[in-house]
């Protein structure tokens, strides 16, 4: 075909070509009541069909370039999955530590390759097991520690020289000193710091706006006490990640995927700035930075999200923090598929769910996955629904061909639109933030918990009156079902913890216990890293419960505007 | 003269999820209701409370499955202060085969994941048929 006719008889460049072939098609679907506009969960706008003309405007190499190379949108390494597939890291944690660990290993024995472990309810609070306010939660929603002795029976006999760990600290009143406990373990088994990988989750949003108790740390310490993690790695623990910005839990709490990015951006833009502040090179701390996000319903802005997030990271190493380490540069990220999608009823349902939710995640580029088990919404997991879980993640990883070539998507004219509206959004919801003082400040004025909870009040109306679809919720439903499946019970856990910890306090050295605690709160007072403190702490046999009364009497106490 | 029906909201141990309770809260209120929301409390605290504010109504939050345990507690507290006569009711990850005891625990009604919000407004609406919404 010659040059004229392609370009058409009338002289037009190809694009008005198809411009004209592109309205022609669409005013046939108008005539016949079709052509509408529909909107993502998030509230960005949707055509029926997306052509070469939304895509125009893209300059391949600016905007998209290759994997593993700027801006990184396409995946944050060079060979994505063929170099290396994502990390099967599935959720654990019940009861007493001895118990966690025999479902560790047994995750491990069917081939996960990461462990993923979440404390429970007191620990992630800094309480004993024994405290009065906690018995009633000892064991449930992760495992319970108390001292270094649990740490130690937690990771008996498993390679942490070799398995990278992610411990689900979330706050980082309680995360100094568990991820204090872990390598002090380490250290004893002879694994230098150095060695160590894997991840604290360490987010101060997490004690202050998702998961909130009465008495919290205030915004600004609880801050505070994450970059000191993140400060105290940088220095000594150079392969750990020190914290992991909790996208995933800000959505849990009721964020849309436009603020569960904008979120997680904001929270480390201050945490890097704050290292800065300090004295720390951007390059030093940035390459360890990691996020958490959610895998949602909405399969292509998920993915588009997470193209979105990397292309932004990018940006704002590069142009605020003049970041030049590739490292610095590459948004890394676990995902869990959303808990909040998951429905009590019909339980087995939310294999499907998980599966969906799993494959946008690695059709996103994630560096590591957790699907979820089909009994989350009413209990812990079990040993059966934790396997049917492990090995939705392996079926994807092994049987579906997804992990072939990078970025498949890359391209799809309804992605590539996507992801640049989502960046835009995402943009526009960061200059309000900077506007309402940055992420701590809005944390401290309640603009954080407001901005959510409105998101999730909207979210569930929108369930109710059925504009949502939830199967087997608000419709498809089956009245009297019977449950299909046996349901989790919490092992016996307090008379454990309350008797390993009473063996742990009448051996210790009180005067250097009284010695360490008097340390921490003095750290706590002038600003000393307390993780330089807590290192050393730990092993005196200080409890948990202990460090964050400690931390509280110095730092004071905080409650979060809710309602 | 009636009066609005007064519900104090409260979540139980140290379950810290606090979307449930505050979709709740919100609903009861924007149905007219007047909500008190105290976050985390200790069962005794909970139902002091529901006393000094002179609630009708406790709702109690948890997905941590502390509620076997503690929800029965702030029934039997409310109970020795004289305030048994309350109408105490429960939300969040509660498996199926809990609901009986807890009633026969005195829990008024248990409403686990996925429940409407409007169910939740009803409920408590028809359990006094005397007030305005």
């Amino acid at each position: 075909m010659s040059e004229k006719s392609r370009s058409g008889e009338d002289g037009h460049n190809p694009r008005e070509i198809i411009r004209q072939a592109f309205e022609e098609w669409r005013r046939a679907l108008e005539r016949e009541d079709l052509w509408s506009e529909d909107s993502t969960r998030s509230g960005v706008p949707v055509k029926p069909l997306y052509t070469p003309l939304d895509t125009a405007s893209l300059d391949y190499l600016r905007d998209l370039g290759f994997p593993g190379s700027e801006p990184y949108v396409r995946g944050a390494y060079s060979s994505m999955y063929r170099g290396r597939s994502w990390t099967v890291r599935q959720l654990a944690g019940f009861g007493p530590p001895e118990e966690t660990n025999r479902r560790y290993k047994l995750l491990l024995k069917e081939g996960a390759t990461g462990i993923n472990g979440v404390f429970d309810y007191p620990t992630l609070r800094g309480y004993d097991s024994t405290d009065p306010v906690a018995r009633a939660d000892v064991g449930r929603g992760g495992v319970a520690v108390d001292t270094l002795e649990d740490m130690r029976i937690l990771f008996d006999g498993i390679p942490i020289h070799e398995v990278s760990t992610s411990l689900v600290t979330c706050n980082p009143v309680s995360n100094v000193t568990l991820q204090s406990m872990y390598f002090a373990n380490a250290l004893e088994r002879g694994i230098p710091l150095e060695k160590l990988r894997g991840t604290s989750q360490n987010d101060f949003l997490m004690e202050t706006a998702i998961t909130t108790a009465p008495e919290s740390l205030p915004p600004a310490h609880s801050f505070r006490l994450c970059c000191d993690a993140i400060e105290f790695c940088a220095r000594r623990a150079p392969r750990w990640n020190p914290v992991s910005f909790t996208g995933y839990n800000y959505r849990e709490a009721g964020c849309n995927a436009v603020q569960e990015v904008a979120f997680v951006v904001a929270n480390a833009v201050a945490c890097s700035e704050e290292l800065v502040r300090r004295g720390l090179e951007v390059d030093r701390f940035a390459p360890r930075l990691s996020f958490f996000l959610s895998a949602h319903n909405d399969f292509f802005e998920e993915i588009a999200k997470y193209r979105a997030a990397r292309r932004i990271w990018h940006r704002v190493m590069k142009e605020r923090f003049a970041a030049r380490d590739p490292g610095s540069l590459r948004f890394r990220f676990h995902v869990q598929t959303a808990g909040a999608a998951l429905t009590a009823q019909q339980p087995l349902n939310n294999i499907a769910r998980a599966a969906y939710h799993a494959m946008a995640a690695v059709l996103g580029g994630a560096q590591s996955l957790h699907v979820d088990a089909y009994d989350e919404a009413l209990c812990t997991p079990t040993e059966q629904s934790a396997l049917t879980a492990l090995r939705t993640n392996q079926i994807l990883l092994l049987e579906t061909g997804v992990t072939r070539t990078a970025d498949p998507l890359g391209g799809s004219y309804y992605v590539e639109t996507l992801t640049n509206r989502l960046e835009e959004e995402i943009l526009e919801l960061l200059e309000e933030i900077e506007n309402q003082g940055g992420m701590v400040r809005a944390v401290e004025t309640g603009w954080i918990h407001r901005t959510i909870n409105e998101t999730a009040y909207a979210y569930q109306q929108a369930v109710e009156s059925g504009e949502i679809p939830v199967v087997g919720l608000n419709c498809h439903r089956m009245e009297e079902e019977e449950l299909p499946m046996d349901l989790f019970q919490v092992p016996e856990t307090l008379s454990v913890q309350e008797k390993r910890l009473r063996k742990v306090l009448r051996e210790r050295d009180e005067a250097q216990v009284q010695k360490a605690l008097s340390a921490v709160e003095h750290a706590a007072t002038s600003g000393e890293n307390l993780m330089d403190v807590l290192m050393e702490g730990v092993t005196r046999g200080i409890t948990i419960g202990e460090v964050s009364r400690a931390i509280k009497r110095a730092l004071g106490t905080w409650n979060a505007p809710l309602l | 003269m009636t009066r609005k029906i007064r519900v104090v909201m409260a979540r139980l141990g140290l379950d810290s999820h606090w979307r449930g309770s505050i979709m709740v809260a919100r609903a009861l209120r924007d149905a007219g209701m007047e909500v008190i929301y105290v976050g985390n409390q200790d069962p005794e605290t909970i139902a002091e409370t529901a006393l000094q504010e002179d609630a009708d109504v406790v709702g109690l939050s948890s997905l941590s499955g502390n509620h076997m345990e503690l929800a029965p507690r702030v029934v039997n507290a409310l109970r020795s202060k004289g305030g048994g006569h309350r109408t105490v009711i429960l939300g969040g990850t509660v498996p199926p085969p809990d609901v009986p005891r807890l009633k026969e625990a005195g829990i008024a009604e248990v409403f686990g994941p996925g429940t409407p919000l409007e169910r939740i407004v009803r409920y408590v609406s028809a359990c006094f048929p005397q007030n305005p919404r």
